[in-house]
C-alpha cells in the first residue's frame, strides 16, 4: 500500500515534470531537425525512454539538461535507422510554412527561414543559448565542447544569420 | 582595456554577458552602445522566432505537401520501430496519456510562452522604484481596455504602466511595486484561459488566471524567490482591485 502510494506520487512528479518542461523539448527537437513531424517521434521516443530510465534522473533541478541529452542522442539514432540524403532548405522551408509562418508577422518568418540555412553545428548551440537559456558552460558540457569552441560558434551563427537576414552588418567585427 | 572588435565579438557571442567589462566599454564608447541597441533588437526577434508554437493549428508537414525525399515519417517507422512502440507495457501507456493531455494543455503554456518573451523585451520595467507612474498615464493606458485600479491601491504602488502591443492587440502591461518586489501584470482582455495556469520558465515564474467575461490575467515575476503562492495571493489581489468600466 505504502508503496502503491509512493509509486503513484512520484509518477505524478514526473507527469508534471515533463508537462512543464514538453514544449521546449518540442521546440529544441524542432529546431535540431527542421521537422515537426520528427520532431514529435523524437519527443515521444524521449518521453518514453525517460519514463523508463526515471531513477537515474536524481535531481529534478538537472531535469532540462537530462531530457535534452535524451532528445540529442534520440535524434542521433534516428540517422543511424535511416541514413537521410542531403536536403533542400528551401524544400524545408515551403514544407514547414504553417509552423514557421503561423499567425506571426513576416520577418519572423524571415528569421525562421534563416535559421533553417543555419548548418547544424551552428544553430544547434543557439538554440540552446537563446530558447533553451543555457550557459556558454552548459552548451560547452551537452555538445563535448570547450568554452572557447563554442564562443566561436555561437559568434558564427549571429554572424551569418545577420548576413542572411539582410541586417546591416557593416558595424560588425571580423572574426 | 577591450577594443571596439573584441567587444563586438563578445556580443555576437552573447549578447546577455554581463561582463562588467563589456558593460564598461560600452558605456565609454558612443559606436558600440549603438551597434549592441541594434543587436539586442535583433535577439529580440531571433528568440521569437525560436519560440515556434509546437501545437500550431494548421496542417501537419506531412499531411500537405509530397515527404521530402528519403525522409517521410513513415520511412522513419520501420516495422520493428512500431512493434516496439506497441510492445509498450501499461507504464508506458501511461506515459502516452500523459502526453496526450499535454498536447490539450499545451494553449496555455503557449500564452504564458508569449508572456515570457514579451516581458524579455522590457527588462527596464522591472526597476524597484519609490517612484508611482504618474495617474493620467495610467488611467490612459487601462481606458483601452475598459478598467480602471480601484482607490486604496489595494493592488500595491503602479510604477510602471504602458500599452502594448500582444499577440495583434494593445494590452495593459503594468508594475506593482509589492512586499515580493516588483511584479508585473498583462490584462489580457483578448485571450481567455479556461482555467488557471502556473508557469516556471525563462527566468520567469507567475500565473495566468481566467477572469470570466474579461478574459485573462497575467502576473509574473522574475527569478525563483518569490513563491507561486505568493503570485497567485497577488494576482487575486489585483482582480479585487480592478474595476471594469466596460
Amino acid at each position: 500500500m505504502k508503496d502503491q502510494i509512493g509509486g503513484n506520487q512520484k509518477r505524478a512528479r514526473f507527469q508534471a515534470l515533463c508537462q512543464s518542461l514538453r514544449p521546449d523539448l518540442l521546440r529544441f527537437a524542432f529546431w535540431l531537425s527542421r521537422d515537426r513531424a520528427l520532431a514529435e517521434d523524437v519527443v515521444q521516443e524521449t518521453m518514453l525512454r525517460a519514463w523508463k530510465a526515471q531513477d537515474s534522473l536524481q535531481d529534478e533541478a538537472a531535469a532540462k539538461p537530462w531530457f535534452l541529452t535524451i532528445i540529442r542522442r534520440e535524434y542521433a539514432r534516428c540517422f543511424e535507422r535511416k541514413r537521410f540524403v542531403t536536403v533542400d532548405v528551401d524544400e524545408l522551408v515551403a514544407r514547414e510554412e504553417p509552423m514557421l509562418a503561423a499567425a506571426e508577422e513576416q520577418n519572423l518568418a524571415e528569421m525562421r527561414a534563416a535559421l533553417f540555412k543555419l548548418p547544424d553545428e551552428y544553430r544547434e548551440p543557439l538554440v540552446l543559448q537563446v530558447l533553451m537559456g543555457f550557459s556558454t558552460a552548459e552548451i560547452a558540457r551537452e555538445l563535448d565542447l570547450s568554452c572557447g569552441a563554442v564562443l566561436t560558434r555561437l559568434f558564427r551563427a549571429r554572424k551569418q544569420l545577420r548576413v542572411l537576414c539582410g541586417e546591416d552588418t557593416s558595424m560588425d567585427p571580423q572574426e | 582595456m577591450m577594443d571596439c572588435a573584441q567587444y563586438r565579438r563578445s556580443m555576437l557571442a552573447d549578447p546577455h554577458d554581463p561582463d562588467p567589462h563589456l558593460r564598461e566599454h560600452r558605456e565609454s564608447c558612443h559606436d558600440c552602445t549603438l551597434y549592441s541597441e541594434r543587436l539586442l533588437r535583433f535577439e529580440s526577434r531571433l528568440e521569437r522566432a525560436l519560440r515556434v508554437d509546437p501545437v500550431s493549428e494548421g496542417p501537419s508537414s506531412s499531411d500537405n505537401v509530397v515527404p521530402l525525399r528519403g525522409r517521410s515519417r513513415t520511412a522513419l517507422r520501420s516495422p520493428a520501430y512500431r512493434k516496439r512502440m506497441f510492445a509498450m507495457a501499461a507504464s508506458v501507456l501511461m506515459a502516452l496519456v500523459v502526453a496526450g493531455g499535454l498536447w490539450l494543455s499545451a494553449p496555455g503554456t503557449s500564452l504564458a510562452a508569449d508572456v515570457v518573451t514579451h516581458m524579455r523585451e522590457e527588462p527596464q520595467a522591472w526597476r524597484r522604484t519609490d517612484l508611482p507612474v504618474p495617474d493620467p498615464k495610467l488611467e490612459n493606458v487601462l481606458r483601452d481596455s475598459h478598467l480602471r485600479l480601484g482607490a486604496g491601491g489595494g493592488a500595491g504602488m503602479v510604477s510602471y504602466a504602458n500599452s502594448c502591443g500582444f499577440r495583434g492587440h494593445k494590452v495593459p502591461h503594468l508594475v506593482l511595486q509589492t512586499e515580493a518586489g516588483p511584479v508585473t501584470v498583462m490584462v489580457l482582455v483578448h485571450e481567455r484561459s479556461p482555467k488557471p495556469v502556473q508557469f516556471d520558465e525563462q527566468g520567469y515564474r507567475g500565473v495566468i488566471v481566467p477572469v470570466p467575461g474579461h478574459g485573462s490575467l497575467a502576473v509574473l515575476t522574475r527569478g525563483s524567490s518569490t513563491d507561486i503562492e505568493t503570485i497567485e495571493h497577488i494576482a487575486h489581489r489585483v482582480l479585487d482591485s480592478i474595476v471594469w468600466t466596460g
